[in-house]
């Protein structure tokens, strides 16, 4: 059995007491309650790191894990705690907790002993300044709390020795690179590895989620090349280490962004990256979400690679164009030095590594904004109010329902901001340090402040999600073609319709199920995605966050289209009351029906350096797809995709599950092509015993 | 020139190299019971009634060549970055040669290469309409026996010259056998394949193995399908043929 598979087993094994991370935080806020907020939070996260009893596992190559936050401290106590220190609160992701990109590569230059050093050289610097003192001491702190935990895990290795059941080599390695990360600067790849695992670790104890690897091909990869160079090492090895830490990655979401280029334009795919991508695949495990920053250099056989991953099912990793991304972020005058450093975090969110605060993004319900138009500016489905316009019907062309849509859209995307920003200010930041996290963004430590109150070198982003990009397209087409163009029904009666969810206006919605779809290429309405983009991320563009920051839009929807589309009323594009909206920057499912080349063709017509938090275009594939034959073939695609100016595309090979709900299904999945030579089909269209063949054939996970 | 087609399908596979659009053209002069167009077959417009999607379908139209055009031109991108193009199956393209000439001719004018699936039971002045303005031809070989040929509609010797001629033109010829069980795929149907293949000077095939994809088309068509419980062909299986052409000589690619 590999070793990942090994680990896993240990890793759910059942852990002998109680999680209870609230516990450990309080035993630092008990230690004086009454500290200063920048003392507390400190004290908070020591005991954190300190009190907690490092487990080893026998299958880790790489120490650390969560095991070490069980206690078998009475009940009473963790009720206690866990009260005591929801009291003082937290952060959370909408006042920029986690989905961050820590600077690994300079903790990776400087070693911890080099990171105390510059807190205390900074101390001398601002000795004057007391608040500025005690930011530092307490980042201090919390590294020096930090340091401990890998000497634990050290001395819980070291006693490990006595028990035959562990490897003893496995052992050794741990101690000593455990030593040797706390002594200096790590000096190896796998000491480099182990001390970024435990920055990771630190930052799931403290309760962060979607915390982001980054780069980890480019900051790791001195450290590969070191010890490649000198025989320390072999790629199989590198690799096992690699899934040593991804398998512990599960039930999380944490993006590892592969490939890139420098702002000479050269491609940054390195062996390590494909080590990466081996690792990843071999784990075939959701929580390590790969990016690949896809450049117009990067390639050929490393992209098949890709493609291969890709294809046994796992669905990564996602291709990110990285000429659109990287134009999208210059507007918002990154220095170049940072800019071509961008990683992703989260899902897709564009982030500039180690230098801003972390991440937001909240949702915008576009198509909701039909609703106020026919509706008198209130929604009979959700409760929410837009602007007043009056009766419908006097809006007499396509130019006037536009401009009535485009006020609407004023009045929700001012409302949304004002609503997160709200949000985002409702907390007294000064009461909410973050001194670890602070010690992996620049320039925190030389400025003395905190991430959150001006320690970073650029200022908080927030994406807001524009959903429905497919619905709203589809909608404005079908207003034009049935009501002003075919004159088939007045505005009126399409409110009726909308109101009581076609029930009693079947006709009426099969014309407007009949209009142009977007993603065929059509240009009746794929000028309206156009629009779509243009218009919103305009609006959005007139507004900042807290502190001077960007408000990016996203074209990105996780399942988010699925929630947004139960408290929208029906659509005019014929979209039911509940049912999901379009799903991110894709056309709605099951409307594209020309093949993928003809979605390419019309989702690449928006202007994507506009969408600087990222866009997402979901395309599935059966299995066959991605033979020696086809691929080919897909990367084809996926090259003129991005040529044409695509930011994104998330590829999935069609699993099982999606075969089997197409057959129970068939309405849903009307756009599922199976494709031989000379032939191709409509899975629906297929007979159940044919349909049967080609389940079977699909076997993956 | 008028062109009778069913359909237009973006980013086939299968159907030659890199990305291609493939036009499936109406009307065959073979009736092969294994057939998976069955909608192609006959000249006239087929109507296709699926029932589980209650949906109808009406299979068949009449277009120009500057009608259809555009769409065949909106994958040009794709094509030059994958050296793909465009394919003209069917159906028989070959019994439309004039006005398929008409439409390669359009498409090469536009730096679209063209490739033609064919069965190739005509005459070979219809190929000759053909050869100057297509990059070749897949070109069907069913079976070695003269008679299982006739049965189907077709002419071995027919096939058999026409391979010949266009072996000698500047041309891409694909020589691609369907695998069809109880029709070809015992030992000897095989063999008899390769010694005929080798007399006709070719050294390279593709194997195209059987399925019942088109089983829906017959019931939405309301016709019998006599294959429909014919499971498709194994990996296995086809690897096994795979290796009996190999033996033999040949340079062989599997379809899938």
């Amino acid at each position: 059995m590999e070793l990942f598979k090994a680990l896993n087993n240990e890793i759910c094994e059942e852990t002998s007491g109680t999680y209870a991370p609230y516990y450990f935080r309080c035993l630092g806020y008990r230690r004086d309650f009454a500290a200063k907020p920048s003392v507390l939070r400190a004290n908070g996260i020591y005991a954190l790191f300190t009190e907690t009893e490092p487990v080893i596992l026998k299958s880790e190559l790489i120490a650390g894990n969560k095991k070490s936050l069980y206690t078998d401290a009475p009940h009473e106590i963790l009720e206690y705690s866990e009260k005591t220190v929801k009291k003082f609160g937290e952060r959370s992701f909408i006042t920029n907790k986690d989905h961050y990109a820590p600077n690994y590569s300079h903790i990776l230059s400087v070693g911890i002993p080099g990171l105390i050093g510059e807190i205390e050289a900074s101390m001398e610097v601002h000795k004057d300044d007391s608040e500025k003192l005690d930011t530092l001491l307490s980042m201090k702190h919390s590294i020096l709390g930090f340091k401990l935990m890998i000497e634990n895990y050290k001395n819980a290795a070291l006693s490990s020795k006595n028990d035959p059941s562990y490897t003893a080599e496995r052992l050794e390695l741990i101690i000593n690179n455990c030593e040797a990360i706390t002594k200096g600067k790590p000096q190896s790849f796998s000491q480099a590895l182990q001390l970024i695992w435990f920055c990771h670790l630190a930052f799931l104890m403290e309760g962060r989620y979607a915390m982001a690897l980054g780069r980890l091909d480019q900051y790791l990869y001195p450290f590969y090349k070191n010890d490649i160079e000198k025989g320390l090492i072999t790629d199989k090895e590198v690799t096992e280490l690699l899934e040593n830490v991804f398998i512990k990655l599960q039930g999380d979401v944490v993006n590892i962004c592969i490939g890139g280029q420098n702002k000479n334009g050269e491609c940054e795919v390195n062996p390590l990256s494909l080590c990466i991508l081996k690792a990843v695949g071999n784990c075939n495990v959701p929580g390590p979400n790969l990016s690949l920053r896809l450049t117009k250099n990067t390639p050929d056989e490393f992209l098949d690679e890709c493609l291969k991953t890709i294809g046994t099912g796992l669905g990564y990793p996602a291709l990110m164009n990285d000429d659109v991304n990287l134009a999208a972020l210059k507007r918002y005058g990154y220095e170049d030095e940072d800019l071509y450093d961008y990683c992703m975090v989260g899902c897709i969110e564009n982030f500039i590594t180690g230098k801003q605060p972390p991440w937001s993004d909240g949702r915008f319900d576009t198509p909701r904004y039909f609703d106020y138009i026919f509706n008198n500016g209130v929604s009979k489905t959700n409760k929410s109010c837009g602007i007043d316009m009056g009766d419908v019907e006097k809006l007499g062309s396509m130019a006037d329902f536009m401009s009535a849509f485009e006020e609407q859209l004023k009045f929700g995307v001012a409302e949304y901001v004002a609503r997160f920003n709200a949000s985002n200010c409702a907390i007294n930041q000064k009461f909410f340090p973050e001194p670890f996290l602070s010690c992996f963004c620049d320039d925190c430590i030389g400025r003395g402040l905190d991430i959150n109150n001006g320690g970073s070198k650029y200022p908080s982003v927030h994406g807001a999600a524009i959903m429905g990009i497919g619905t709203t397209a589809d909608s404005l087409a079908a207003i034009e073609k049935v009501i002003f163009n075919d004159k088939a029904a007045t505005l009126t009666q399409l409110k009726d319709a909308l109101n009581a969810n076609f029930e009693g206006f079947e006709e009426l919605r099969e014309r407007l199920l009949e209009a142009p779809k977007y993603g065929n290429n059509d240009e009746f309405v794929d000028k309206y995605a156009v629009w779509f983009i243009d218009y919103l991320a305009g609006l959005f563009d007139k507004y900042k966050t807290r502190d001077g920051g960007g408000i990016y839009v996203a074209a990105a929807a996780n399942v988010s289209n699925i929630y947004a589309g139960r408290i929208i009323n029906a659509t005019p594009d014929g979209r039911k009351r509940g049912e999901p909206l379009s799903d991110a920057a894709s056309p709605t499912y099951g409307r594209d029906v020309k093949g993928p080349t003809s979605t390419v063709n019309s989702v690449t017509k928006p202007d994507y350096t506009k969408v600087a938090c990222g866009s997402v275009v979901n395309q599935k594939f059966s299995p066959a797809m991605f033979s020696d034959n086809n691929r080919p073939k897909l990367l084809g695609l996926i090259r003129t995709y991005f040529k044409k100016g695509g930011q994104e595309m998330q590829i999935n090979a069609t699993s099982r599950e999606i075969l089997k709900k197409a057959m129970e299904e068939p309405q849903n999945y009307r756009n599922l092509v199976v494709r031989v030579s000379g032939f191709s089909a409509f899975y629906v269209t297929l007979e159940r015993e044919v349909q049967l063949d080609i389940l079977n054939r699909t076997q993956q996970e | 020139m008028i062109l009778n087609i069913s359909n237009i399908q973006h980013f086939s596979t299968g159907d030659g190299a890199g990305i291609r659009t493939t036009v499936f053209f109406k009307g065959c002069n073979l009736r092969c019971p294994w057939c998976h167009n069955p909608e192609n077959l006959s000249a006239a417009p087929s109507v296709l009634h699926y029932k589980n999607l209650d949906k109808t379908e009406i299979m068949g139209k009449r277009v120009t060549v500057d009608e259809i055009l555009p769409e065949l031109l909106e994958d040009k991108d794709f094509f030059d970055q994958s050296s793909g193009g465009v394919t003209l199956s069917g159906g028989e393209v070959m019994l439309q040669a004039d006005s398929a000439a008409e439409l390669a001719i359009a498409l090469r004018s536009c730096g679209v290469g063209v490739l033609i699936d064919t069965a190739g039971c005509v005459p070979y002045s219809e190929f000759e309409k053909l050869n100057a303005v297509v990059q070749g031809y897949l070109f069907d070989f069913k079976t070695a026996d003269a008679k299982k040929y006739k049965e189907i509609g077709g002419d071995l010797e027919l096939v058999s010259e026409n391979i010949k001629k266009l072996k000698n033109e500047k041309l891409e010829l694909h020589i691609r056998i369907p695998l069809i069980p109880g029709f070809n795929t015992d030992l000897g149907s095989l063999e008899a394949i390769c010694r005929h293949l080798e007399k006709t000077g070719i050294k390279e095939v593709e194997l195209l193995p059987f399925h019942r994809l088109g089983s829906g088309k017959y019931e939405a068509m309301v016709l019998e399908y006599k294959y429909a419980k014919l499971p498709p062909m194994k990996a296995d299986e086809l690897e096994r043929i795979a290796q009996l052409f190999g033996t033999k000589g040949f340079s062989v690619k599997k379809e899938g």
